[in-house]
């Protein structure tokens, strides 16, 4: 397993276990989850969970970029894109 | 079809609620009868669901403002205020503003929304700078940053260590920066530590914009808002504010120390593009002005008025939002409960707000009650039986409510 894939793996977990406690419904996570239409949570709530996810690798996420973002994947994505940018 | 789809779930949540006569947000004030009285659905109710917190909206020195303004200058502007819409009456009340909270200029927009849209969105870049607000910031701050187009990021509410962070690990790309906060905040009726975020944002080289919407002429030791009751009002860069809740009007403003912050007025949409103030309502809001210093005992009565509800609701055990404020939220875990709750109470003949998420700062919903200094005697022991009855049918209003 390269470097990337396990660092994919991290964060697609780690995002899941924040959205965990939200998935109300039960729906299984996968990198094609679209985050408010399958779930059900409002765009606050994901605005919440991404300054979570904000504080754990120390990076900023712009609201701008959340508002772009469907999918689980398209987050995790996000998120190597920044932690690159910003490290 | 396609541009409706998107109503369909709240539609059918609606019609149930409005089937049910129960709907909040189509409530009809048929026959207002004086500050804190109107008739809803035919009957008298006290109303303590507006942000009629200095009680003016019958200030007998604003009514007669007005009627002067409307008998010399006539009902409206018809312009902008960069055409022919500012009037003498404009530009005097913007001095009055400015002097009244000791800074250097003020601008007036035409609401309170419009200025923090137009603050933000006039002195922001979309391409050199980035916007930090605390994450319950209003909806007009929210909208004033996408207004702008720029960078934004938000903080832990209440939270300068939060913004300290923030601020830290910022690309220095960017070149100007603006944080946002509030005075106090509407929905739990907490307030901000100002003192902490001018530090935090002075030390990165950010300026401080606060939202005094709701704390304007209500907290500090002559009205002037929290940043006053923090000692910080030299400090902080910009403060906006409203007509509409302390001064009983319509219009909003910015007011700053920086001599540089007047050319928002030719940078500013929401300032160019929109009629000016009516100029009955620049005098009213004018004369409410003035009140405020002439008679300082109806801030005094609004937190009378504040502490003894506030007492009474944790006397009955009602889970609250915040400390004695002029907003006292009390906090409901599920928004049917907080249907319910609300029409309970506006069967008791007492109107308040109802907020549901996403637009309260947690997972739960509320009942806002915002406290009037013209508030009687009778109409707070009518407030007090009101929720008293509601502490009793809703055990899920109360801090053992789930015991």
């Amino acid at each position: 397993m390269s470097g990337i894939q396990e660092d994919d793996d991290l964060v697609f977990h780690k995002i899941t276990s924040l959205l965990e406690p939200l998935n109300e419904k039960g729906v299984k996570l996968t990198r094609e989850t679209d985050i408010i239409a399958d779930l059900e949570i409002d765009s606050v709530s994901l605005l919440d969970v991404v300054m979570d996810i904000e504080d754990n690798y120390d990076i900023s996420i712009p609201v701008n970029t959340i508002s772009e973002i469907k999918t689980i994947g398209e987050l995790v994505d996000a998120i190597h894109k920044i932690k690159k940018e910003q490290s | 079809m396609g541009l409706f789809d998107k109503f369909e779930k709240n539609a059918a949540l609606l019609s149930q609620l409005s089937a049910a006569g129960k709907n909040p947000f189509t409530v009809v004030m048929e026959e207002v009868l004086g500050p804190t009285r109107a008739k809803i659905k035919g009957r008298e109710t006290v109303l303590a669901g507006t942000h009629n917190y200095l009680g003016q909206t019958f200030e007998p020195k604003a009514i007669a403002a007005a009627k002067e303004a409307l008998d010399h200058d006539g009902t409206g502007t018809t312009g902008s205020r960069v055409a022919n819409g500012t009037f003498s009456g404009h530009t005097k009340l913007e001095r009055e503003i400015a002097d009244f909270l000791g800074m250097k200029n003020c601008v007036v927009f035409s609401t309170g929304y419009a200025a923090n849209l137009g603050a933000i969105a006039g002195f922001v870049d979309r391409n050199e700078d980035v916007v930090l607000i605390d994450a319950d910031c209003h909806a007009c701050i929210y909208d004033g940053c996408q207004l702008s187009g720029a960078e934004t990021v938000r903080f832990r509410h209440n939270d300068p260590e939060s913004l300290d962070k923030r601020l830290s690990r910022l690309d220095p790309k960017y070149n100007g920066k603006l944080v946002c906060i509030e005075g106090m905040y509407s929905m739990y009726g907490d307030i901000a530590p100002v003192k902490e975020f001018v530090e935090v944002a002075h030390k990165h080289g950010a300026h401080l914009l606060v939202d005094e919407a709701h704390s304007f002429g209500v907290y500090g030791e002559t009205g002037k808002g929290v940043s006053e009751a923090e000692g910080v009002m030299d400090e902080i860069d910009f403060y906006t504010g409203t007509f509409s809740k302390a001064l009983a009007s319509i219009g909003g403003f910015m007011a700053s120390n920086h001599p540089e912050a007047e050319y928002i007025r030719f940078a500013s949409n929401p300032y160019r593009f929109t009629a000016s103030p009516s100029p009955s309502t620049i005098a009213s809001a004018g004369a409410a002005l003035a009140n405020i210093s002439e008679n300082p005992a109806i801030r005094a009565k609004l937190w009378e008025n504040a502490r003894r509800l506030h007492g009474a609701f944790v006397q009955f055990g009602l889970r609250l939002a915040a400390k004695p404020a002029p907003v006292i939220s009390v906090l409901l875990p599920t928004r049917e409960d907080a249907f319910e709750a609300w029409s309970f109470l506006l069967e008791q003949g007492v109107y308040v707000n109802m907020a549901i998420p996403p637009g309260t700062p947690g997972k739960e919903s509320l009942l806002r009650l915002a406290v009037s200094s013209a508030h009687t005697n009778d109409d707070i022991d009518r407030l007090v039986a009101a929720y008293g009855a509601l502490a009793e049918a809703f055990p899920s209003a109360r801090v053992d409510g789930n015991a």
